[in-house]
Order: C-alpha cells, then structure tokens, then sequence
C-alpha cells in the first residue's frame, strides 16, 4: 500500500528549511520548523486545523517572510540551494516551484486551455511589441505555448474540456486543471494545498494515481499537505507532522501511523493522555489511518462546493 | 380572524403601492417641466408644472405605472410570445420618430416635428393626397390612430395566437412603412427642401419592425420566444446574403433615386449628371461609366456577389471581391473627374474636385464594396469549415462560434464600409462631430479599455495622458512659452512617436508607486494624478502657458517623395486620418489581447494571488496595461492637438476621464468593438438630441440612456467574449457534474 521513498543515497536536497519561525503579532504561526525535502520524493505536510500547515506553504512561496530561520531552495537538478526568503512570489514560482491553491484558484473567465497557457507562458520572452506586430518568433512561441498547453491537458485528461471555460468545469476537473497549470511553469517542485479537499472517492484515487505520475514520468518533487489520511498514506514517501506550530514528527507512514505524540495531537490530548491512549484504545489509532478525521473546516470547504 | 388581517394587510398594500405611483407621477411633472424661474417669481416653474390638463397626464402615467406593476405578474406568460418583443421595440420606434425626431430640417416648418408639420400639412390642399392624408385628416393625425390600429390588430395575433390576425398586422405595417416614408418624401419635394431629417426613415424602419415581429409570430410554432436565436439563426445561414441584400437596398437608391451632383439645387441623379456632363469635354471613360458602365458593374457585381453567396463558391467569391473593389475604385475615380470638371466650369457653385456631390456616388460605393465583404465572408466561411474539420472533436461547439463570428464578421464590414462612405454626405456640422467628438473618444475609450477593461485597474485620471500627449505636440511645434532646440521642431504628425514616449514615461511613473494598490485605493490616486496634471498646465505659466493654453498649432502634413498631404479646412479630411489611426491601432490590440500578455492580464484581472503563483510579474504586466493604454491616449492628444489648433487645460478636466471610463463600461468593459461602440454612441447622442430635445433636458435622456442599459444590459453594448462566456457559460450543464458526489457523503 505504502510506496518505499527513492533510494537514500541519491537524497539530494530540493528544500531546506531550518528553524523557521513566523509571527503574526503576538501570535506564533511556525515554531522553528525544520525540515528537509528530497529530490524525487513525494513529502507529506499534515496536521490538525491551524498546525500552520498553510503558513509553512506559504512561506515556501514567498506570500510571507518568516522572522527567524532560513530556507533555500535548489528546485531543479544541478540548481544550488538558494535563499528564498525575501523574494517574491513569481521569482520563486520562476526558480521552480509551483502551487495549487486549497480553495481552487483558476482563471474562471479563461478556457482551460488558456489557463494552462498563462502557466507555460510565464517562461517565454516574446514582448508586447512583438505580439502586436506578429512576429515570426512570437508566431511560434504562441504555437508551441499552445501544443504544450494541449499536451498538458492529456496528461491531466482534461483534453474534451480544452475550450470550455475554467469557471464551468466540475470541481474535480478544476482541480486536475490547476495541476496542469502548475505544471505549464516547469517546476522542479510542486506544491499541493490540499488536492483533495471536495472530490469525491473516485476523483480521489485519480488525484493519487496523478500526482505519482506527475512524481515519477516527469520527475517533480512533490510537497503535498492533505487532510485525506487514506491519501496520504497511500501517496506520500515521508511525512511531516505540525501541530501549533510546531514539527511534532517526521518519518515514513509506518513511523507516522504509530508514534503516539502523532495520535495526541490528533485527538487534542496531552502526551500522557495519549500515550496511556495509544496503548489501551487500539480504535483510535485505526481511526487516524483510515482518515476519519474530518474536520469542521474541510466540511465546511466540501459542503460549500456541492 | 387571522385570514381577514392578511387581507387587510394586502389592501393597504395596494393603497400603499397607488399612492406612491401617483407621487412618482407627480414628481415626473415637476422633472420634465419647464425649467424656469424668475427672481421675483420662484413659483412660476411649480405652477407651470402642476398646470391643471398636464398634471392629469402626469398622474395617468402613475396610474398605469400601478396597473403594470399589480397586474405585471399575470400578463407574465403572454409577455414571452414570440414577436411581443420586437413588437415593442417597433411601438417604441415609430412612437420615438413621431415624438421625438425631425421630419423636415426646413427653417419653413418650426421645429421640424412630426406634429407641427402635421398641422402645416394637412391643410395644405398642393401637397400629395396620400401625404396630406397620413397627416392629417378629420380624426386629427392619422399616423397616430394606424399606429394604434396596428399595434393592437399585432398585440391580437400574438395573443391569441391567430396567424389571420399577424398576417393582417404584417400588411398593414409594411403599408403603413412605406407610407411614413412616402409621405416624408413628399414633404421634402413640396418644401423644395433637401432633407437630412431621420423621422420618416425611422418610422419606416418601426413599422416594418412590426410587420416582421408579425410575419414571425404568424409562422412561429414555439410557445416561447428565442428573439436572439432566431437573429442569430437569420444572419448566420448565409451570412454574405444580408450583406448582398443590405448593398441591393443601398445601391438600388444610389444608382437610380439619389444625387450625384448638385444636391439641393438640381438633385441630379446619375443619369441627369450623364446628360448634364454629355456636352462637356469630360474624358471618355467616365463620360461612358456616367452613361451605362456603371448601371452594369453594379448589377454584375450585385449578381456575382449574391450566386457566390448563395452557393458559397469559392472562385465566384474572388470574383466578387474584386469586382466590387475594383468598381468602387473607378467609381471614385470618375466622381472626382467629373466633380473636378464641374467645378472648373462652374456647374451650380461647384468649386473643384470632390465639391457639390450627393449622396448617390457614395451610396453606390458603400454598395459596390458591401458585395466584395459578402465575397469575403463567403471565403471565410469556407476557411471555418475546412477548419473545423480538421480540428475535429477537440473543438466543442464550433459550430454554433462559427456561425456567431461571422455574424460578428458581416456586422464589422458594415461599420467600416459605413465609417468609409457616410461622413462625405453628411452635413459639415455632424463631419466635425465625427471627428473631435466621436473619433476622439473613440481613441481614448479604446485605450482605456485596455487599462480597465482587460488588466481590471480603475483609473479615474485617464485625461491626464491626453493632456500630456497635446502639450507634447504643443512643444515639439514650438507653441508653448518654452521652445525645444530648432532642429526638433517638429510637423504635428511627427510627433507621435515622441507622444507616445512621453505618455509610457507617465503612465510607468504613475504605475510604479502605486499599483500595489488595488480597486477603489488605485481609482483614488489614479484621479489625483489626472487633477495635478491639470493643476500643473493650469498654473506653470512659464511651460504651458497657463489658463490660455497653446494655441496655432499646425494642422497636419505629409510630405512622402511624390506624396504630399495636407490638412487644413475640411472637417473630412481629418476623419479619414483618424479613421487610419484607429485602424492601426484596433489591428495591433486586436492581435494583443489573443496573446501571452492579453492572457497575461487577464489572469490579473481574474486572481491576482494565482497569476502570481504562476510565475506573472505582476507589476510589470500591470504597468505594461498603464503604458499601453497611456499611449493611446497620447496619440489622441496628438490628433487632437493639430486638429483643434488651440486648446486649454479646460479641455482635461476630470469630467472627461470619468465620462470616458462610462463610455468603456456602457460598451462592454474589456471588449474592443464594444468599448468602440460605447463611445460612438454616447458620444453622438448628445449631439443628436440637441436637435430634438431641449437642452436643459439632454443629460436627462443620456442619463436614463445609461441606466435602463445597465438594469438590462449590465455586460454593455457588446460584452466581451471572456465575460459573456462567463455569464453563459456557468450555467451550460457539465457532464462531469452530474456524477459527482460530495466527499463528506462518499465516505
């Protein structure tokens, strides 16, 4: 059930955070987070609501600047780590690495096909003038943006939906076309924000057979934070737990399925609680692998887009 | 007990309801009333308002307001008959012509409306029987009492649903059509008076209106109606035919019926001006197009144009084209010959070439070149075919997109062949119209589509780069207080490329501080830039020359080789510029919003956090969309600069920034022909309404223009294909949908 991670050896460094803490005013969002992603692997971030799951996205991508800590970045092979902090979104995002949004957010007025252009047009230098004049070089840029933008919906098989609009497709499909965007830019890294959160089972085991296709074909290191416990476990090579802010755990699924200070946090207890917990009450812990775990937040978000 | 309440409630609701629409009827009679008052009698405009016969209108009005809205609901299922519709918007015509519009522009007739020259018509016993009775007659207006007749015998059929009934109405309206115009005409011959008035055309126009609202009632089976589907399903069926039928309509009149020379005094048609030229020693080739050649090139060209549609074949279609535009070439070539003769012999004051022409020449080249876009249309409609079939099922819905484009296509070949051959029969006063007015905005509306339109900024201070690309014209000619060095003074026209520059510095050194800002914060800072920028040329006496402005700039020139251009007296001259400019420019966006950067801002527009995450560079897209759509604005200001001659910093106030952000949203924000289209029209109405309403009420029909359009119409005159997908498109079911189960419910 579980896939092994890539062979160890090879364990080149994509992402390297090290105790990273942000504020917001007096509230503390990240906690001297450290954590080390891998070239190949497919990393899983997750945690109850409000671990700081999304802070952590968000400074990955630059939204916002931690305080205190680092992190750099060497997105594609034979990149060296550099900074990232303080940059901006695009110049990250143009390092290698794109995202997808936990609230879907694609461009609704635009086909699909053109959202994946705007992604893969991102790389390509033809200016203004150029396009207004049609020249020769813009000509082929705009035929090959739109041959990779094809190319993108097959892999993702949205290619029926190509021109129909972004805003009309099913919530599934929205979700595998944001993918398809993500991708457009060339990324060395993906970041998923919770790809699953509104699918239904079928579309969910879809998502899982994507993003490892996505992993392996096209050799993209995968961030994912995810709600979807039976995803996770399923999807993800190495696991990294956050709770208040906090790394509690980190280790493969098996590791993550047994450590109790994982449960504790899962069930709102103190460690003590838990680990007497753990030990009496086998339940509980099969409720967290099988993902029983639905929050009221990603009830809220499902129940919203049905 | 409980029940009777309810309906005690519901009657004092309804009193309630009746009281206010009588108080709303009242309120009307003091809005559209006289307007004046005097210092010793303020009281005067109130009493003339409430005037006893007036105020009982006022209060009908009300009256009818309150049935409309208590009984509205009810009548609710007969209102989507099919034809009800377009019925109304007939009604609304011929009620318009009759109410408001000119039906004479002779001084003879005061005002020139339908009803004073009803009453001077009437009795007049040596005007046409016919005419005299569509005037007039022992019922008062007659014209009056067949609308009447004819909307109800129509209103009948349609609700009832009796085709005897439509077929009537349809009778009777094309009758009634033809005699509006016939009775217009009339009038025009016996006042010896040549008309430019549109009463008696847009009657005509209401009534046959009506008689096809009619036709379609009488034939339709649906229950409902599909007014756009079946335009829709009309036009696209052969989309060269309407053109072919439009160019038969117009050339028809313009080859037998209209002037060609000397309108107004002797109204010589083209065979008059054949014999009227036939003893002069006009050169042999258009001395035999005025005599027969070119009755035939427009019926063989009409012939060519009309089989190639109709068949859709390819070779005809060529043939079309070139005929068309090869006639229409020596058309023009034998108007200036004979125009130029005239004018050395003195024929009726002529002047030179291109003096003393009707409408005729021009009518028949709008013909001549209506058949080559219906060749044009045919090809391309071949072209969407072999298309669609390559491209097989990856496209979803082409065909009804194809059909919709080339609707779009025929409509845009209209307006060109119509912004071509109109202006030179218009008369002098609507020439300079089309120019500083409706040319003008057009530009600036074009350019500021593109900020607000396609990249989603506000920008309230628009004027600004308008201002800043005059006063650069105004200094490269060496008009203002400071002078540039000698070698850089510069003919109006070459200063474009340095307006544009100018207006891409200003509009980056505007963007780069403050397009961190979004929405209302960015409209606020975009509308202090535009008052500094009026603040400075107001007040920087020794740069701009303060209040009074710049003035004697020279009008444009070309001088090319063997070519030589100049602009000078004719208001017509400077609309054929413009209209080059416009061109350029439409073709050149027109390219851009289909790329990278069109989608580019796009996506800013629609999530500015997602198309950061993909990498756009925000900023400099943004500031790209302020420069781009800044030197637009310059290039207006260039042209409007060398065209006026003089201007003040009055000319920039923010009333024309706001006024032309209202012409992009009432066209359809984000749309090139729509943002076009928005400024045509708003900037013409003014101008038109100023003949038939009085000019304290203009801003109030303009004003009431606006607001019906965005209760109904909120997407604008022609909304942008990215929106109007949005709005049409959600709702299309998805196949995908019908399947999906909600997560929490699959668990």
């Amino acid at each position: 059930m579980t896939a092994t991670a890539p062979e160890q050896q090879t364990a080149e460094v994509v992402y390297d955070v090290k105790d990273v803490t942000l504020r917001f005013g007096g509230v503390t969002s990240l906690n001297k987070v450290s954590l080390q992603m891998h070239r190949g692997e497919i990393l899983a971030v997750i945690g109850p609501n409000g671990a700081g799951k999304t802070s952590l996205f968000n400074s990955l991508t630059g939204v916002y600047t931690p305080q205190e800590g680092s992190i750099t970045l060497a997105a594609r092979k034979g990149d060296t780590l550099t900074s990232v902090l303080g940059q901006k979104t695009h110049v990250i995002n143009r390092m290698g690495v794109a995202r997808t949004f936990q609230n879907i957010r694609l461009f609704p007025a635009l086909t699909a096909l053109e959202n994946v252009k705007v992604g893969v047009e991102t790389r390509q230098k033809s200016g203004p003038i150029a396009s207004m004049l049609g020249m020769p070089w813009q000509r082929r840029e705009e035929r090959e943006s739109t041959e990779k933008a094809y190319e993108l919906l097959r892999f993702v098989g949205l290619t029926r939906r190509a021109n129909d609009l972004a805003g009309s497709l099913a919530y599934g499909e929205q979700r595998r076309l944001e993918i398809a965007r993500a991708l457009g830019t060339e990324p060395g890294v993906i970041l998923l924000d919770e790809p699953a959160a509104g699918t239904n089972p079928n579309e969910k085991q879809e998502l899982a057979a994507l993003i490892r296709k996505v992993n392996i074909e096209d050799n993209i290191s995968v961030l994912l934070i995810e709600h979807d416990m039976k995803l996770v476990m399923s999807v993800a090579h190495r696991l990294v737990v956050l709770n208040f802010g906090e790394k509690i755990a980190e280790g493969t699924p098996e590791q993550i399925q047994k450590d109790p200070v994982v449960v504790a946090a899962y069930l709102g207890t103190s460690e003590d609680e838990a680990q007497a917990m753990t030990e009496g009450l086998e339940v509980q812990t099969i409720d967290v692998r099988e993902g029983l775990l639905d929050e009221p937040g990603a009830a809220g978000t499902e129940g919203g887009q049905s | 007990m409980k029940r009777r309440s309810v309906e005690a409630e519901a009657r004092i609701e309804n009193l309630k309801r009746f009281g206010a629409c009588l108080a709303g009827g009242f309120v009307l009679a003091l809005m559209v009333g006289t307007q004046e008052g005097t210092q010793q009698d303020f009281g005067y405009a109130f009493r003339q308002s409430v005037a006893m016969p007036r105020i009982l209108i006022f209060l009908g009005i009300g009256v009818l307001l309150y049935l409309a809205i208590t009984f509205g609901p009810r009548a609710k299922p007969y209102l989507t008959r099919p034809g009800l519709r377009p019925l109304g918007a007939g009604v609304l015509t011929v009620i318009i012509s009759l109410t408001l519009l000119k039906w004479t522009d002779s001084p003879q007739i005061n005002t020139g409306k339908f009803r004073p020259l009803a009453d001077a018509a009437a009795p007049t016993q040596a005007l046409d029987s016919l005419a005299r009775l569509w005037f007039g007659s022992a019922f008062s207006q007659t014209a009056w009492l067949l609308l009447i007749i004819v909307t109800v015998l129509a209103a009948a059929g349609m609700i009832r649903r009796s085709a005897p009934l439509s077929y009537a109405a349809a009778i009777l309206a094309g009758v009634l059509g033809i005699w509006a115009e016939y009775a217009s005409a009339a009038v025009s011959k016996f006042l010896h008076y040549p008309s430019h008035a549109t009463g008696g055309a847009v009657a005509m126009l209401g009534f046959f209106t009506i008689a096809v609202a009619s036709l379609v009632s009488a034939r339709s089976q649906a229950a409902e109606a599909d007014t756009d589907g079946f335009i829709d399903r009309v036009l696209g069926w052969r989309p060269g035919l309407a053109l072919v039928v439009l160019g038969f309509a117009v050339g028809l009149v313009g080859v037998f019926n209209a002037a060609w020379f000397s309108p107004g005094d002797r109204n010589a048609t083209l065979s008059t001006t054949a014999s009227m030229f036939g003893a002069t020693n006009l050169n042999g080739f258009a001395q035999t197009y005025l005599d027969w050649l070119g009755f035939v090139l427009f019926f063989v060209t009409l012939v060519v144009a009309g089989v190639a549609s109709y068949l859709r074949h390819r070779l005809l279609a060529y043939a079309a084209i070139v005929l068309g535009l090869v006639s229409t070439l020596l058309t023009l070539v034998v108007v200036h010959d004979f125009s130029a003769l005239g004018g050395k012999q003195g024929f009726d004051g002529a002047q030179g070439a291109w003096d003393n022409l009707g409408t005729g020449a021009w009518m028949t080249c709008a013909a001549l070149s209506l058949f080559a876009g219906a060749g044009y249309l045919v090809l391309k409609d071949l072209r969407i075919e072999a298309k669609g079939v390559r491209a097989g099922s990856d496209i979803v819905g082409s065909g009804t997109a194809g059909a919709r484009g080339q609707v779009a296509a025929a409509t845009m070949l209209v307006v060109i062949i119509a912004a071509l051959f109109y202006p030179p029969t218009a008369t002098e006063f609507w020439q300079t119209v089309l120019v500083s007015e409706i040319g003008i905005y057009v530009l600036l509306a074009i350019g500021l589509n593109v900020v607000v339109g396609w990249a989603g900024l506000l920008d309230l201070g628009f004027i600004a780069f308008y201002a800043i690309g005059s006063y650069t014209t105004a200094y490269f000619t060496g008009r203002l207080p400071v002078q540039p060095p000698d070698w850089l003074l510069l003919s109006p026209l070459a200063c474009i490329p340095f307006a544009i520059a100018a207006c891409l510095i200003a509009g980056v050194a505007l963007g780069f501080p403050t397009l961190r800002l979004r929405g209302d914060y960015l409209a606020i800072v975009t509308l202090g830039f535009g008052e500094i920028i009026r603040v400075i040329a107001n007040n920087a006496n020794g740069f701009t020359n303060g209040p009074r402005g710049a003035f004697n700039i020279p009008a444009p020139q070309i001088h090319l080789g063997p070519i030589h251009l100049t602009w000078g007296d004719s208001a017509l001259g400077f609309w054929y510029l413009l209209l080059v400019l416009i061109a350029i420019i439409v073709l050149l966006f027109n390219r851009l919003e289909n790329s990278r950067l069109g989608r580019a801002w796009a996506a800013i527009r629609e999530d500015e956090v997602a198309a950061q995450a993909t990498g756009i560079n925000t900023r400099n897209v943004k500031l790209l969309a302020f420069a781009i759509g800044a030197s637009t604005s310059g290039v207006a200001g260039v042209f409007f600069a060398s065209q006026v001659g003089s201007f003040t910093p009055e000319n920039f106030v923010l009333n024309n920034s706001i006024l032309v952000v209202a012409y992009v949203v009432f066209g359809g924000m984000g749309s090139l022909p729509g943002a076009m289209a928005g400024a045509a029209v708003l900037t013409w109405l003014p101008e038109f309404l100023k003949d038939q309403v009085p000019a304290e009420d203009r801003q109030m029909w303009i004003g009431a223009l606006i607001l019906v359009m965005m209760i109904f119409r909120p997407a604008g005159l022609i909304p942008a294909r990215r929106r109007k997908a949005e709005l049409s498109g959600l709702d299309r079911p998805s196949s995908a949908e019908a399947t999906a189960v909600p997560a929490g419910e699959g668990m």
